[in-house]
């Protein structure tokens, strides 16, 4: 069973009742499967980010249902999503993703800390993904001492510490340089291969596509050209 | 414990501001702690000035004495009253008084003044009248036809020390009696009452005066401490008939002053609150700034599964712990403060006409009652509490998305 299912999602935006609405998604319908390593990707305002926030908990669509892992999150209330987010999903944004007052440890164990797991176990886990990513000499560093690319590795860490269902990258590499970004890119792929942890990202970048096992075309806020992305693949 | 940890390290983040709200939360609370103690100071000197001047802490009458002063209202069961009263806790000592309404006058000029016999010997254990002679000197035992009277109503009836003056009044027996006293003494407390409308005579001269024998009118208590009166006037209760005597604290007999005290209180209550305000208002400015500036960082919390109750408890906490800060810098300061004006004093001798009829000190030190300090502490937590529910609600009512991507 796929673990998220989008079922002909509408997503209405309508800033105020007499203003026209914005159709940011039009009946998509997606499956994403276990282990897969998915990009979206498409112009400026064709919904990719919408989508994420959608399959991610963080917005509700207007139209449609969206099951993630089997269960249907468009109707549950906010502070199930609010869970939902902590335990199945893992965010990754462009920046700015970890809290600045905190150590590059300390925001791995943050996730780790609302699953109410207890001090020695949360440090266990967080040193051990921090050595497996190579990033255990910043561990003690706070973010404005890290450099970007350092930043997102630890926004990495944290978001696959508690072992979510999905990881959602938005952009997460359009602050990046090429080198430094596809370096990210190629270290999700090798974590997806290894661990089986399934990604799904919205992106700019043909680089940043080329290894995607499947890619996802929005335009306009409906679905292109899946096939051709198959294609790509191939 | 990590949002506790949360809560110090943002605090951290803008140490200017958190220093300036801390600041403004602790002159404040000193400002209060020192109003509170000067009050107190005043209150209490206040208190015990009238006590040690006037009233001490517990009189026993025979009853409706108070009200009508009549001389034929002679304390009843004296003796066995005074034997028993002796033997009672926290009694540190006891005088006789009688006392009346009489007429002091020369050929020329007279006055209404109450008239009060004492003896001398024990007077001076129970009130401090002694040490407000300024010219002449005190009542002594076996003082026949010598009296004392205030400065102001010397002046009124302009008589001076050794000078003759006649005191009439109404006997027990109802017949007018009176009789020639030389002014062995002038005294000025302060006080209007006591300087302007009192005389004073032995014991003895009043007996003879009014007739009463060997009878007095008033038992004047003086305890050691004066928060030993509740005790005090349970024990009496056992000693004393209800209908035949009366038996009256300081403070029903002189209730002036707790009114004014309950009035001055009032008003530093209503400064208490204005204060509070401009503090609470400052705490809520910072910590909604704080909020603002945090949007997107709160919003990726939220994001990443941080309920909106953990952000609001994380505001709250924020606002709680910048309080406490002020209030253990208020406390320091305050206490400081009211500590050194409790040893050096404030004075105010250009005052002491104004402060004559409420029995104040012209210097005040400052003193302040525990209860006070505990009272604002509490009306500022619970109102920076309320208040500070703003920017946390604010905070947990935030959309992630929004708060993320907002532009
Ligand atoms: N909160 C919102 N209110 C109103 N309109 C919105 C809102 N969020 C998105 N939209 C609109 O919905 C459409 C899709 O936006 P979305 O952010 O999903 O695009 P995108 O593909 O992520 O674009 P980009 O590549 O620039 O990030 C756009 O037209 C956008 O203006
Ligand atoms: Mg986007």
């Amino acid at each position: 069973m796929p673990i998220v299912q989008v079922n002909n999602v509408t997503k209405v935006f309508k800033e105020r009742s007499n203003s026209i609405p914005v159709y940011a998604l039009a009946s998509v319908s997606i499956e994403i499967e276990e282990g897969a390593f998915t990009a979206v990707c498409g112009p400026s305002g064709s919904g990719k980010t919408t989508l994420l926030n959608l399959i991610g908990c963080l917005d509700r669509p207007t139209e449609g249902t969206i099951t993630l892992g089997g269960e249907a999150i468009s109707s549950l209330p906010q502070r199930k999503l609010s869970a939902l987010r902590l335990n199945k999903i893992g965010f990754i944004f462009q920046e700015y993703n970890l809290i600045p007052t905190l150590t590059a440890i300390e925001n791995v164990e943050y996730v780790l800390w609302l699953q109410k797991v207890s001090a020695h176990e949360r440090r266990k886990r967080a040193i051990e993904i921090c050595q497996r990513f190579k990033i255990d000499k910043l561990v003690n560093r706070r973010p404005f001492q890290m450099s970007r690319g350092q930043q997102q590795r630890v926004a990495v860490a944290r978001a696959i510490v508690h072992k979510p269902s999905i990881v959602l990258g938005d952009e997460l590499t359009a602050n990046l340089d090429h080198k430094t970004g596809t370096e990210l890119m190629e270290f999700l792929r090798e974590l997806n291969e290894k661990e089986n942890i399934t990604f799904l990202y919205a992106t700019h970048d043909p680089a940043m596509m080329k290894l995607a096992h499947r890619i996802i075309s929005l335009q306009d806020g409906k679905l292109i050209n899946e096939k051709a992305a198959i294609q790509t693949d191939l | 414990m990590l949002l506790l940890k949360l809560a110090f390290l943002n605090i951290g983040r803008n140490p200017r501001r958190s220093a300036i709200t801390v600041l403004a939360v602790g002159v404040g609370l000193a400002a209060l702690i020192f109003l509170w103690g000067f009050s107190d100071g005043t209150n209490n000197q206040m208190r015990e000035n009238v006590i040690r001047l006037l009233t001490g802490h517990v009189q026993i009458h025979a009853a409706d004495f108070q009200k009508t002063l009549s001389a034929e209202l002679i304390i009843p069961d004296r003796i066995p009253v005074l034997e028993k009263i002796k033997a009672l806790p926290h009694v540190s000592s006891m005088t006789e008084r009688a006392k009346c309404e009489a007429l002091i006058g020369t050929s020329e000029k007279s006055r209404g003044i109450l008239l009060t016999g004492i003896d001398p010997t024990s007077e001076i254990l129970v009130t401090d009248l002694k040490n407000y002679i300024k010219e002449g000197e005190f009542l002594l035992p076996g003082d026949e036809r010598k009296a004392i009277i205030g400065d102001r109503l010397a002046e009124k009836i302009q008589v001076g020390l050794g000078d003759k003056v006649v005191i009439m009044t109404q006997a027990m027996d109802g017949t007018l009696s009176g009789y020639a006293y030389q002014l062995k003494g002038i005294f000025h407390t302060g006080s209007q009452t006591l300087d302007e409308v009192s005389a004073y005579i032995t014991l003895n001269s009043a007996q003879d005066l009014l007739g009463l024998g060997e009878e007095t009118h008033e038992i004047v208590v003086r305890l050691n401490r004066r928060d030993a009166i509740p005790t005090f006037l349970s024990a009496i209760k056992e000693i004393v008939s209800q209908d035949q005597h009366e038996v009256l604290t300081w403070n029903e007999i002189m209730p002036e002053v707790e009114q004014w005290v309950d009035w001055s209180e009032a008003i530093i209550r209503t400064i208490l609150m204005a204060v509070m305000i401009v503090i609470g208002v400052s705490i809520m400015n910072t910590v909604l700034m704080s909020v603002l500036e945090r949007t997107r960082e709160l919003g990726v919390m939220m994001a990443i599964g941080t309920t909106p109750g953990q952000v609001i408890r994380l505001i709250l906490l924020e606002t709680f712990v910048l309080e406490l800060f002020g209030i253990a810098l208020g406390l320091l300061g305050g206490y400081l403060v009211t500590f050194y004006f409790g040893q050096v004093g404030i004075a105010f001798p250009e005052l002491e006409r104004a402060f004559s009829r409420s029995y104040m000190s012209t210097v005040t030190y400052t003193h302040v009652e525990p209860f006070h300090v505990v009272q604002s502490i509490l009306i500022l937590l619970i109102m920076t509490s309320f208040i500070g529910l703003y920017p946390a609600w604010k905070a947990g009512r935030m959309e992630p998305i929004k708060a993320i991507y907002r532009p």
